[in-house]
């Protein structure tokens, strides 16, 4: 019954009134900022980490858990409302949702996502708990051959789920590899590719290359297709949905949360494809599949849920393992760092509280996102009318203050203006930069370990093949990449990201 | 042009330079890989995979138009703004960034980006330094922080 006692620790500290407060005005602004078209998750996290800085860590990770669900949820309605997803993950919603949105049914579409996202949470939530412990146990049975070759897979899969082709993925994690190379050696202590820029000798920091390639890039693109969008949506309608709604949405929603946790699990951003897997079920499973992208609730309620739950199991190799499995995951490591915590199975032994509260802060925040979004959606369409050419400026100041006061370093909102150019020229050559992300979150991590393990075999790469583990590892790695370019899996690939 | 023979380029480019850059870094001796060994190894696998999209690129798309004005005065703002906080503080920074950055749309509006920029300012100035007090400079050259 260790569960219940973890959990019982985990809410007595996230109901103290400071934290739920953190929670409450985390879950507000990240929905306030996400629910800006074109802010995806990422930028917002990266833009409002400075509102964390003077808060205790425990408070910090959960008013940033609370940012990262608001993004998310405000980046559905948008998606619904404007049918400009956020992100990748809103790209499904945005189908039926703003379906729904023109015949009216905005505001039903809002509640059933809200409410699908909330059961997904709370399923998702408990699934932490139960595994949480016995895979940090696992964790720690973990040599640095094993973690090595668990990243390798991690980014073997995240190749594999990128969208475009697979070249171009593989082409991106290289580079975010070389980029994690940047900054003084770990063993010898010299500069590498720094230029003999003093700035850059710690590295590239996370927060500046995600608001580049994410929140500064995207500003570019939209600026370069202008006022595409209008809130056509006259009348939201009503917002609890009808008995005959949540009939059809109860599967979807259990089906959704299950696959999406299942996959949020995975490293190598499984978590991407949860809404996309729910959608394709739904579609399957459906008597009529004909009414999917003609405003089927289903089609909303079941890869919501699944976005939702996957968002949140995407903690756990992060939590027990210290491995983000994505961009987002990788910028709580920033913060978490920020607060002198160091990400991985100690988290959860050394700092109990800080562990279980965060876990059941997502409970809570779920539960916020609720109570908070359903009366506020009046406030969220206006906010969707005012102008981009306003809406962006707003954004590039914020991006600029946030990005500065991280480190009060001048040079790294210039840097942030390189990465955007970057970002703006991978959108022209059609890259993609989410696996550049991962690659150069995993890089530094995979390098030490690499070294480490080399040490420990005295140079010898034979200690990968002779540890089961790690050999195992890097096998499936090898496989799930060779899958990927065999001709008839990579067109149901292209298939599926296409549906 | 077509879209993958600039990216192959590009990415031969990133990769050259890098092995440029790597080039003194001790690769390392037996019984380890030093500082310079993993840098160079990418590089030179990045290069190669930019040979491979560069030699296929025959089919790929053509590139879509590119447009100046919105990277210059966007990227431009962010300059702006990085060059401007530190002597000149949030009360300059923050309204060069807006109006800066209103130029990369061309529905700019002077009136309207003033005022906005002197509002937007004075909000981030309460949000960012007196609510949650960041210590980033307000107007050194008038207030002293």
């Amino acid at each position: 019954m260790d569960l219940i006692a973890n959990l019982a620790l985990g809410f007595a500290t996230a109901l103290t009134p400071m934290n739920l407060l953190l929670a409450f005005i985390g879950c507000l602004v990240g929905t306030l900022i996400g629910v800006l078209p074109g802010v995806g998750p990422i930028a917002t996290i990266a833009m409002l980490m400075p509102l964390t800085l003077k808060v205790d860590p425990t408070g910090a990770l959960i008013m940033l858990a609370g940012i990262y669900y608001g993004a998310q949820y405000g980046g559905s309605t948008t998606a619904i409302l404007l049918n400009i997803p956020g992100e990748v993950t809103a790209v499904v919603t945005a189908i039926d949702g703003h379906e729904m949105a023109k015949q009216g049914r905005a505001g039903t579409a809002l509640g059933i996502a809200a409410l699908g996202s909330f059961f997904a949470g709370t399923v998702a939530t408990l699934v932490i708990a139960a595994i949480g412990a016995p895979l940090t146990k696992l964790a720690l049975l973990f040599g640095p051959a094993e973690y090595f070759g668990l990243m390798v897979f991690g980014l073997g899969l995240a190749i594999v789920l990128a969208r475009g082709s697979v070249l171009k993925a593989v082409i991106m994690v290289v580079l975010g590899l070389l980029l994690a190379t940047v900054g003084t050696d770990l063993e010898t202590g010299q500069d590498r590719l720094t230029l003999g820029i003093a700035e850059l000798s710690d590295g590239v920091d996370f927060a500046v290359l995600a608001m580049g390639v994410f929140g500064i890039a995207e500003i570019l693109r939209n600026l370069e297709n202008p006022e595409s969008r209008h809130v056509a949506v006259s009348k939201i309608g009503r917002l609890l949905p009808s008995l005959d709604d949540l009939r059809r949405s109860l599967g979807p929603v259990v089906r959704g949360t299950g696959i999406g946790s299942i996959l949020g699990i995975l490293p190598g951003n499984g978590a991407v494809l949860g809404p996309f897997a729910s959608y394709a079920m739904e579609k399957k499973l459906a008597r009529d599949p004909s009414r999917f992208g003609k405003g089927a609730v289903e089609g909303v309620a079941g890869p919501e849920s699944a976005n939702n739950a996957g968002a949140q199991t995407s903690f756990i190799p992060l939590l027990t393992l210290g491995i983000p499995p994505n961009a987002v995951m990788a910028l709580m490591v920033g913060a978490m760092t920020i607060h002198g915590l160091i990400p991985g199975p100690q988290v959860m032994t050394k700092h109990p509280t800080l562990f279980w509260g965060m876990i059941a802060s997502m409970w809570i925040g779920n539960l916020f996102l609720l109570i908070i979004n359903l009366p506020l959606i009046g406030l969220w369409v206006r906010l969707l009318k005012v102008p981009y050419r306003l809406m962006f400026t707003t954004i590039l100041l914020f991006c600029a203050i946030g990005i500065y006061s991280i480190n009060n370093n001048p040079y790294d909102v210039y840097f942030t203006a390189f990465f955007g150019l970057a970002g703006y020229l991978f959108i022209k050559l059609g890259l993609e930069p989410a696996p550049m992300l991962l690659g150069f979150v995993l890089g530094k991590l995979m390098e030490e370990k690499l070294r480490q393990a080399l040490a420990l075999s005295e140079g010898s790469f034979m200690t990968f093949i002779e540890r089961p583990v790690a050999a195992t590892l890097l096998a499936l790695a090898a496989a799930i990449m060779v899958i990927a370019v065999l001709p008839a899996v990579s067109r149901s690939r292209q298939n599926a990201f296409q549906e | 042009m077509r879209q993958d023979f600039l990216g192959g380029l590009a990415v031969i480019a990133v990769a050259a330079f890098a092995y440029w850059m790597a080039r003194n870094l001790p690769a390392g001796a037996a019984g380890g890989i030093g500082p310079g060994s993993l840098p160079k190894a990418l590089a030179a696998l990045l290069g190669g995979l930019g040979v491979v999209l560069l030699s296929n690129s025959f089919h790929s798309e053509s590139l879509a138009r590119w447009s100046i004005r919105g990277p210059l005065f966007v990227l431009g703002a962010l300059v702006v703004f990085g060059l401007a906080v530190r002597p000149l503080g949030l009360v300059v920074a923050g309204p060069l960034a807006i109006a800066g950055a209103a130029f990369a749309s061309s529905e700019v509006r002077w009136r309207e980006t003033l005022i906005f920029g002197g509002l937007m300012t004075v909000f981030c100035i309460g949000l960012f330094k007196f609510a949650l007090g960041l210590p980033i400079p307000l107007a050194p050259w008038l207030l002293g922080y």
